[in-house]
């Protein structure tokens, strides 16, 4: 791969923020090691890009040399600081990593990096209750952060607090209209809250997923199951009852199309493809 | 085999363990297989990798657990266990929802196994099982006496799983969150089952 290929690699996976560390440590240790003259100011991005990558597979040797030529162009950056503060969480030196995010709050209350760095370490001991505590102390002051509703979202779900969970990705969904990912996500957790007005809403919020983007198969596979949750209720009157058999019935056929393009030609798809099936075989003959 | 024991095979601790790998940030889970007859031991035969996020929301578990059902209708087998690995390696005791689907195991295969992995013993050279495994007694999981679960050709199992990730073949696990993101994928892993039964030396009878 030539340099420019190699930039635009990294550049591409930047821009994306794909966590694929292996590949950047891949393509990153040659280009620092190789073409660094040739990199212009673009070299400093790329160390601390490289440097994030290498502690993700335990290079502390290439992310040691990276902090330390960022350390020598930056002295006194507090964003080189949160580097150096990563380096230790990955070295699970929590306590030194805790004072070095601290000195940087002190010197800059409004460091959303640090604060965050400091929830992560809580969540990297456990400590789920705390992380949640400080993420909510987080979120009232800095209400548009994405990246925060979503991490909390993945921790209520985790603990079991579905409802919470879904007020995260109520506000979610309100900023990212567009986004089927939200949508499908808030119809897992409404379907996992049981019950006849959540399963509905359930299916609603997989409808929506999928006329954002219709090849979301667990989109689809969620719309397919609370429909058929639905219709199979004996609190329903028959024309809910009808029009959900319709619902299922469509994404049923859906499930079965995708599934038969998907297996074209691909002999190991077979057993995959025959599973679904009968699976949608079979639910059909409980619903009716 | 006796009463109660467990054995487990190479081709299914293989691939737990390829997909606590392949996810070293997220908690993963999955099912345990036997293409034994039911009977008072528990041969687990091979595994089939689930997921690798919200492992606690239920659709697509439920989506799992059904579609690997219909398979092992078909592959006559049985489901006989189910795995977990915890994101956090210093915990690896059973989550709620890893004791709520061994509760929905269990229904059907009373004697069935809870398998917990002990992310802290994954390390190159590490001479134990890196596995934790319970199993139902007195209506709660309780730990599992060490002596009665089986890895048969241990040193084996381990340089095969070796040899998969010097080979690169690792990369070829498939769980089912992965053949949602994209349905060729295939989620009974045909092409790696090969591979791993290749690896398999059959002059020591190994299955």
């Amino acid at each position: 791969m030539n340099i420019e290929k190699m930039r635009d690699k990294l550049r591409k996976w930047r821009e994306e923020n794909f966590r694929n560390s292996e590949q950047i440590v891949d393509v990153g240790e040659e280009l620092i090691n190789e073409h660094a003259s040739k990199l212009g100011d673009d070299i400093w991005i790329i160390y601390e890009q490289v440097m994030i990558a290498a502690l993700d597979c335990s290079r502390d040797d290439l992310a040691w040399s990276c902090l330390q030529e960022l350390k020598r162009q930056f002295p006194d950056s507090h964003r080189v600081k949160r580097l150096a503060g990563m380096r230790l969480e990955a070295l699970e030196r929590y306590e030194d990593a805790n004072k070095l995010y601290d000195s940087i709050l002190q010197d800059d209350p409004t460091n959303t990096a640090a604060r965050k760095r400091k929830i992560s370490i809580l969540r990297a001991q456990g400590k789920s209750s705390e992380a949640i505590r400080e993420l909510n102390e987080y979120l009232e002051q800095f209400v548009g952060d994405q990246e925060a509703w979503h991490e909390l979202s993945e921790l209520y779900i985790n603990e079991h607090d579905y409802a919470k969970a879904a007020f995260c990705l109520e506000e979610l969904m309100m900023t990212n209209p567009h986004n089927h990912l939200y949508c499908e996500q808030y119809g897992e957790v409404k379907y996992t809250q049981g019950g006849l007005e959540n399963l509905e809403l359930a299916r609603k919020y997989f409808a929506q997923a999928l006329k954002l983007n219709n090849r979301n198969m667990r989109a689809l596979f969620g719309l397919y199951m609370s429909a058929s949750h639905v219709a199979a209720s004996p609190k329903v009157s028959a024309k809910v009852k009808k029009d959900n058999v319709k619902y299922a019935a469509w994404a049923a056929s859906q499930i079965s199309r995708a599934y038969q393009m998907a297996g074209r030609g691909k002999k190991e798809n077979k057993c995959s493809v025959k599973a679904v099936e009968e699976m949608l075989e079979s639910m059909q003959i409980t619903m009716s | 085999m006796k009463m109660g024991e467990v054995e487990l095979s190479c081709l299914a601790y293989a691939k737990m363990y390829l997909h606590a790998s392949q996810f070293p940030r997220s908690s993963v889970n999955g099912l345990l297989l036997s293409s034994s007859p039911a009977g008072a031991a528990v041969c687990i035969t091979d595994c089939v990798p689930l997921l690798h996020s919200h492992l606690s929301l239920a659709p697509i578990t439920q989506l799992a657990l059904t579609q690997v059902d219909v398979w092992c209708s078909q592959t006559q087998q049985r489901i006989v266990g189910y795995y977990q690995a915890n994101a956090c390696v210093s915990d690896s005791s059973p989550t709620p929802c890893a004791l709520k689907i061994a509760e929905k195991i269990f229904e059907q295969c009373n004697n069935a196994v809870l398998l917990m992995i002990d992310g802290e013993k994954m390390f190159p050279g590490c001479r134990v099982p890196p596995i934790v495994m319970y199993e139902r007694k007195d209506a709660r999981w309780a730990l599992k006496d060490k002596h009665t679960i089986m890895l048969r050709q241990w040193e084996e199992t381990c340089s095969i799983v070796n040899q998969l990730f010097s080979s690169g073949d690792q990369t070829l696990l498939v769980d089912f969150d992965s053949h949602l993101d994209d349905i060729t994928k295939d989620w009974t892993n045909q092409k790696l089952n090969a591979k791993i039964m290749e690896l398999i030396s059959p002059a020591n009878g190994n299955v």
